[in-house]
């Protein structure tokens, strides 16, 4: 069968553009384009629209290049494998994809801010994760950069300042929000235009808490950066551990063993529940209706509790390593869960009336935060909000990873794009992940639970479906340590969708619409 | 004024003053209870304002005097205004005392400074909430005055505590259509003390405060009194609506056992009706903010009726 990356250089080829087409140890695609025809590819690519570009990352010294190295990765979710473009450059210029490709806007400018890449062309050329204190020569990811604690010279220029797209008129009003708020949430600024109480505008502002994990990685034992992947976003640390562990396990060509992805799955799916629970419960409290939402936060802590039962922390964090898992989780236990799941399907479904029978939550929640389904390809969306309003997707099905093209997997789907949409299809996957869960524990392989992994150098792509939707991670390994890591949360591009659902509704609407979608502060800012 | 005035002043402001934190905390008990948790004790409130009075006070540096003076201004109001509502025993008549309409400006004048004190310090929170605080009240105003209307209507007279004795003096039997009334009292209350599902006292959005925003400015013994003028509000809008329903148990004169039972069989009833707002609220969820009218309508439409039908027979 003929892979995208085959498929693109046959097109390329066609046209007399040479590419040059490799495949790596895990046989993902990586096609070599030149720069001179950057642009020519590029257009092909967005008028066949069938591609929708996922990640962008740069590298440094990648493989015999000397320079930097721009990696686009395209995926279309009838096609189980990832397309990665590969642009060597000559000099710290590029060409911008953003008016193309709106989504590349947020990666160029993450780029422009950690290697100093300018992006040529490009309407948005405002820092992103590095804020004025930060000197205009400051690059964090530049392999000339040491990881050490920073003197920021007060003397120093500071970076070129932060402007917000201005609004004025009569009765118009901007509000700005954070990155303090009154309750324990992350921090985040949000800037709203606002006429009265309806908002016309908003923008967001965050990375108020990075902490250079990408940089953290690099040049350490791939073994030991399990802790650095989980510490990416707490509540999605079993995806983004089994995302980076298959990475490092695809380089090495390491076979895991049955028992271990059963394991591993199930812990995938109890943090899909009881992220999901979170939110459910969040949304009710942000329309006032607690007595809704404490029944699913008790249930969430159940599971918590069940995941410190199982593995020792409320998170599940250090139990997943390259190979499999540190330790087993015992068939005993995992059976006194599947008795406990059925308890906690008639609570669910009972907590769910609760809240569908309240007509005032479900007036709050209709129509509210809307997310149009044309937005969910140009921004890359994914995870429940990208099913909510319409698109069937979901890494677990189209680029099936570990078990998940074994078990039975429904994908509920929605058109509505607004709140109750984004709440009902929570809850949904709520009951296919118990259902998940159940299927495992029932048909449970006995055996080894760790294969050992050896430690050679390459690199590879890894998609995961976590809670908030498709994280994406990257791991270049050259003479035995991480050279390059990238991480791609869902989050990073869901939080444009939020930019777009807020127009329209009013400014105490904000809160709901901001929670339904559950989009993570620390994932995005890493 | 005589003798008999100044004790019930001073006996009712401090019964007011004393026993509105219990009130506050209760609803919050109850509400906890129906979210299945334990909540707080009951005397969290008193805790609470007792710490608030010993903090610092810290001001913007864009406030001005308002910011200053608008905490005493508003638990002055009130406090006045609770002169209004016999509690403690309902005291002989003196003229210009107890009028319904300089009840319902007082408490008008305490929200005027409230929200100019959190339009004061320039910060967008407190410019939201006073901003949606006026908006309800310009809606909300009507109804009440429409809901005094009806009450004067049935009643025959615009004087508070003649109102009581009316009802006490006479029974409710007498005067169905106070039922009528009192429901769009209770809608009145739960608007005027910021609850869902108008408002949430509890959230901690800044985005979608009403009430909470316009005190997010103020600090210390000065947020204490704005607590506590809050907490007189609803204790007096409270008493208005149960001595207006059931005032049985009120003394009509100065008697130590006359104001005892008085005082006590307020406290079960106010006990009861805290309950019952706890309780009530737990079952809405906040409603839209542009469908408040919708809510407020429905005391409207019930002090309409109400004059209808008293005009009628």
């Amino acid at each position: 069968m003929n892979t995208l990356g085959i498929i693109l250089k046959q097109t390329l080829e066609a046209r007399n553009i040479k590419c040059l087409l490799r495949k790596n140890n895990s046989g993902e695609d990586y096609v070599c384009i030149e720069l001179d025809s950057f642009d020519e590819t590029m257009l092909l690519i967005k008028n066949q629209q069938l591609l929708r570009l996922t990640a962008m990352w740069a590298a440094e010294d990648f493989e015999d290049h000397c320079g930097f190295t721009l990696f686009y990765v395209f995926e279309n979710y009838n096609v189980p494998e990832l397309l990665a473009l590969e642009v060597r450059l000559k000099d710290k210029r590029a060409p911008s994809i953003a008016l193309d490709f709106p989504v590349a806007c947020y990666f160029e400018r993450e780029i422009k801010d950690g290697f100093g890449i300018e992006f040529e062309g490009a309407f948005d050329t405002r820092r992103l994760f590095l804020h004025e204190v930060y000197p205009d020569s400051f690059h964090p990811l530049l392999k000339s950069f040491k990881n050490q604690a920073l003197d920021l010279n007060h003397e120093e220029p500071k970076g070129t300042e932060y402007i917000f797209k201005e609004v004025a008129g009569e009765g118009i009003y901007q509000i700005p929000v954070g990155p303090v708020h009154a309750g324990i949430i992350e921090p985040g600024h949000f800037r709203f235009g606002a006429i009265g109480e309806t908002i016309f505008n908003m923008e967001i502002r965050h990375f108020y808490k990075h902490r250079g994990l990408e940089k953290l990685a690099e040049n350490r034992n791939p073994a030991d950066c399990v802790v650095i992947a989980e510490s990416i976003s707490g509540d999605e640390s079993v995806a983004n551990a089994t995302a980076y562990a298959m990475t490092i396990e695809k380089i090495n060509e390491c076979i895991i063993p049955a028992r271990a992805w059963q394991l591993r799955t199930v812990l995938l799916e109890m943090e899909r529940i009881y992220s999901h629970l979170g939110d459910m419960a969040g949304m009710q409290v942000d329309v006032a209706y607690p007595v809704g939402a404490s029944m699913l936060f008790i249930l969430r802590e159940e599971i918590l509790r069940y995941n410190a039962l199982m593995t020792g922390s409320r998170f599940s964090k250090g139990i997943i390593t390259p190979g499999g898992l540190q330790r087993d989780i015992g068939t005993e236990k995992l059976k006194d869960f599947k008795v406990y799941l059925s308890d906690f399907k008639s609570r669910f479904e009972e907590a769910l009336k609760t809240a569908c029978d309240s007509s005032w939550v479900i007036d709050r929640f209709d129509t509210t935060g809307i997310v149009k389904q044309e937005l969910v390809s140009p921004l890359n969306l994914s995870g429940p909000i990208a099913r909510a309003s319409g698109a069937t997707i979901d890494t677990r099905r189209s680029h099936p990873y570990g078990i998940y093209n074994k078990v039975k997997l429904s994908l509920p789907s929605k058109i509505e794009g607004d709140v109750l949409a984004r709440f009902m299809i929570k809850a949904a996957e709520i009951k296919n992940s118990a259902d998940i869960i159940n299927g495992i524990i029932d048909d449970l392989y006995e055996g080894p639970f760790l294969s050992q992994c050896s430690n050679d150098d390459g690199y590879s792509l890894t998609v995961v479906e976590a809670p908030r939707g498709q994280n994406l991670h990257w791991v270049y390994v050259k003479n035995g340590v991480i050279d390059r890591y990238k991480v791609r949360t869902a989050s990073f591009c869901n939080w444009f969708a939020i930019e777009h659902a807020v127009i329209g509704n009013i400014v105490p609407d904000f809160p709901v619409i901001n929670k339904s979608m559950n989009l993570s502060y620390a994932g995005n800012d890493l | 004024m005589n003798w008999n005035m100044i004790l019930y002043t001073v006996l009712n402001t401090t019964f007011v003053f004393l026993f509105a934190p219990l009130i506050v905390s209760l609803i919050k008990k109850v509400k906890a209870m129906c979210q299945g948790r334990r909540g707080t004790p009951l005397l969290q409130t008193y805790f609470q304002l007792f710490k608030l009075f010993k903090k610092e006070i810290v001001y913007s540096d864009n406030s001005s005097f308002i910011m200053r003076i608008s905490p005493y201004l508003n638990i002055a109001f009130l406090l006045v205004a609770s002169i209004f509502i016999p509690i403690v025993f309902i005291p002989a008549q003196e003229s210009g005392f107890g009028n319904i309409i300089l009840f319902l400006y007082l408490m008008v004048c305490a929200r005027f400074f409230m929200a100019l004190s959190g339009l004061d310090a320039g910060s967008t929170f407190g410019n939201m909430g006073s901003s949606r605080e006026m908006t309800i009240a310009s809606i909300i105003e009507p109804t009440t005055l429409m809901a005094c209307a009806a009450l004067a209507f049935i009643l025959k007279t615009t004087d508070i505590p003649e109102m009581f004795g009316t009802v006490l003096s006479g029974s409710i039997l007498q005067y169905p259509t106070l039922f009528l009334v009192a429901s769009s009292l209770f809608i009145i209350l739960i608007v005027e003390t910021a609850r869902v599902p108008v408002d949430n006292p509890e959230t901690h959005l800044e985005l979608t405060m009403v009430h909470e925003a316009m005190i997010l400015e103020q600090s210390g013994p000065k947020l204490a009194l704005m607590e506590l003028s809050y907490g007189i509000k609803q204790l007096i809008l409270m008493a208005f609506l149960i001595n207006i329903l059931f005032p049985w148990g009120m003394a009509t004169d100065t008697t130590l056992s006359g104001i005892l039972i008085s005082v006590a069989s307020f406290i079960i009833k106010a006990l009861l009706l805290a309950v019952a707002m706890g309780v009530f609220e737990s079952f809405f969820a906040k409603i839209r903010f542009f469908r408040l009218p919708d809510f407020f309508m429905i005391a409207f439409f019930l002090s309409f009726v109400t004059i209808v039908f008293e005009l009628l027979s």
